[in-house]
């Protein structure tokens, strides 16, 4: 016979009406669930968002007045898109008070019948000699500048270095891969120098049946780097000012846009949990409330035989602790399943970009969602708990007869 | 073993005032086997559970093995309980989600649990004749089963007092002998003091000092 204790009585208490235990257990996997979910969820996408920005490099970022929001799509969601403008924009926006460094890159947006390989994947091509995005981490990672046909990929792209893929007809040499960011602008994208880029673009006359209407006038972005101790938005509003047709987009109101965004999800989120978690409070309470009455002469019995009253408050919280941490661990397992079912189709929707925390962010998380589970069993059966625990014996045995 | 002085216990029904136990005073001694009889409503369950604890007088005072119940604390009461006094009760007091062997080792949980505890519970079973019964839940036992294993859960703990409410009550007249042979074996050999309310004139008879209550007031039966 396996020992007697509190915990083997609350395990057997349970047992007994497993419909109804079956019941609160549920409502904790539901309640933890969805709040696990939502975190990581927008966790994810806050982090893909920061190491996005820091990715990016840039302060501000200059494109065609008409494209700014094809820009923004581009940035956050990676949608691959084609704009050009005039270089001379490069040299006014250069001469802009408050900017730092600034340099050019080229978006170019492949077509099936101009990429063999991947319709997906968006062409970036980069000023070696002023760039202060991509060659930083070239430096550190491939310790070498690209050369003509060498390009780095981003993550998602089911390439590796000493791969061969063509565009528009020239083949081109992967060198590199770069690590993930979750966003796709950086994870789909393919880098190349604007060298390259504009050779390919002149070669595809001749090679590929969907030429490119690019010439070496045009550039698509200018990123800037502002001074020291200047708000980005400020010297955005500068260049905006002084250079014609061009919208100056802060990386910071890119970012808080998608914040904003974020955050009315995320509140909508915290509405629904908190009311679920009311709801599961009130309910676990009530049928807490019910067991306890409906053992009242058991419990009166207990403590005839001399269970003192934290042995029956023991008993009722242990019973709720369990339920409430196996509902908590269900709810950890099944809001992870339904993060990675719908995940893919909710980042769809919502054109924002996606990437996991850091593993101890994660532990920390898990760890979180567990104490908050039995916080909630626990809370919930206090009050029953202590009614339980402070009725007069003999009160309970006859009230319960 | 058992002084209890000027006892009064009163409800409240309806707004009138009820007085269950009304003024009572009676001494028991050690290894005594006393009955109290009397009609329902009488006020003997009320009077056996204010001697074993289990709620408190509106006066008067309560000792048992030389103890004073009343100056004690919840803590200590149980503690009093669990080592000194069982009770027995009229209704099925078996918890149903444990079997029958873990319904008598149920006291144990809450004291000193004793390394033979389990050995000393399956002989308690078949002292009640239920050794073949000890796996079994208390729904698959007849009633008169269940109040055996009640019985043989009384003695788990050894106490010195057994405050008993009508134990005999649904047993058959064969079962009824073997549970007053049981409780005068207990007696006799382990010198447990037992106070056994009843209907019963004829078990008060067989269990020596005699009271009578009636109204909530007791008298002795010479």
């Amino acid at each position: 016979m396996s020992r007697l204790n509190i915990t083997s009585l609350a395990v057997k208490n349970l047992r007994r009406k497993i419909v109804r235990s079956l019941l609160l257990f549920l409502s904790v996997t539901v309640v933890t669930g969805t709040l696990f979910s939502a975190t990581i969820f927008i966790s994810s996408m806050q982090n893909a968002l920061k190491i996005g920005t820091y990715r990016l490099g840039a302060d501000v970022l200059v494109v065609p007045e008409k494209y700014a929001a094809d820009a923004r799509s581009a940035l956050l969601a990676g949608e691959p898109t084609s704009f050009y403008m005039n270089r001379d924009i490069l040299e006014k926006v250069k001469s802009v008070g408050g900017v730092k460094k600034a340099s050019p890159q080229l978006f170019i947006k492949p077509t099936s019948f101009t990429c063999c390989y991947n319709v997906n994947a968006f062409l970036v091509a980069f000023d070696p000699t002023s760039d202060f995005t991509i060659t930083p981490w070239l430096e550190k990672n491939l310790k070498k500048p690209l050369s003509g046909n060498e390009v780095i990929t981003g993550r998602g792209m089911p390439v590796m270095a000493g791969d061969q893929i063509s565009f528009f007809g020239t083949l081109f040499k992967v060198v590199g891969t770069m690590e993930p960011t979750g966003i796709k602008f950086f994870d789909q994208s393919i880098f190349m120098t604007m060298d390259a880029a504009y050779k390919m673009a002149e070669d595809s006359k001749t090679k590929s049946m969907q030429p490119i209407s690019l010439s070496k006038d045009e550039i698509s972005t200018v990123l800037v780097r502002v001074e020291e101790g200047i708000a980005p938005d400020r010297v955005a509003i500068r260049i905006e000012h002084d250079v014609d047709g061009v919208r100056a987009m802060a990386s910071d109101e890119v970012i808080s846009t998608v914040r904003k965004q974020l955050m009315g999800l995320l509140k909508g989120i915290l509405i629904i949990s908190a009311l679920l978690w009311i709801l599961s409070l009130l309910m676990m309470g009530f049928v807490f409330y019910m067991i306890v009455n409906e053992r009242q002469r058991e419990l009166g019995l207990l403590r005839s035989m001399g269970a003192r009253k934290k042995h029956v408050f023991g008993l009722i919280i242990t019973e709720a602790v369990i339920i409430s941490g196996l509902g908590g661990i269900a709810g950890l397992i099944s809001g992870s399943a339904i993060l990675m079912i719908f995940k893919d189709a909710i980042l769809q929707h919502l054109k924002l970009p996606y990437l996991l925390p850091q593993m101890t962010f994660l532990v920390e998380l898990v760890l979180g969602a567990v104490i908050f589970s039995l916080l909630t069993g626990i809370l919930s059966s206090l009050f029953p708990a202590v009614l339980a625990s402070n009725m007069e014996p003999y009160e309970a045995i006859r009230k319960g007869e | 073993m058992i002084k209890v002085n000027d006892l009064i216990k009163s409800y409240s029904i309806d707004g009138q005032k009820f007085w269950a136990v009304d003024n009572v005073s009676l001494a028991i001694g050690k290894g005594d086997m006393t009955s109290i009889v009397g009609h329902s409503g009488s006020g003997k369950t009320t009077l056996l559970s204010l001697i074993g604890g289990l709620t408190k007088p509106d006066s008067g005072s309560i000792v048992v093995d030389k103890e004073n119940l009343l100056a004690m604390s919840d803590n200590e009461l149980s503690t009093f309980r669990n080592r000194k006094i069982s009770f027995i009760y009229q209704f099925s007091s078996l918890i149903p989600t444990l079997t029958v062997l873990e319904n008598v080792i149920l006291p144990t949980v809450f004291g000193k649990q004793q390394p033979d505890g389990v050995a000393y519970a399956r002989e308690l079973l078949a002292i009640v004749g239920l050794e073949n019964k000890m796996k079994v839940y208390p729904s698959q036992l007849s009633g008169g089963q269940q109040r055996r294993v009640a019985i043989a859960r009384a003695f788990i703990n050894a106490p010195e007092l057994v405050l008993a409410d009508e134990p005999t009550g649904d047993l058959d007249e064969e079962t009824e002998e073997e549970m007053i042979g049981l409780f005068s074996s207990m007696n006799k050999n382990k010198g447990v003091t037992f106070l056994v309310v009843t209907h019963s004139t004829e078990l008060a008879k067989r269990l020596g000092r005699q009271f009578k209550m009636h109204n909530g007031r007791i008298e002795e039966i010479i």
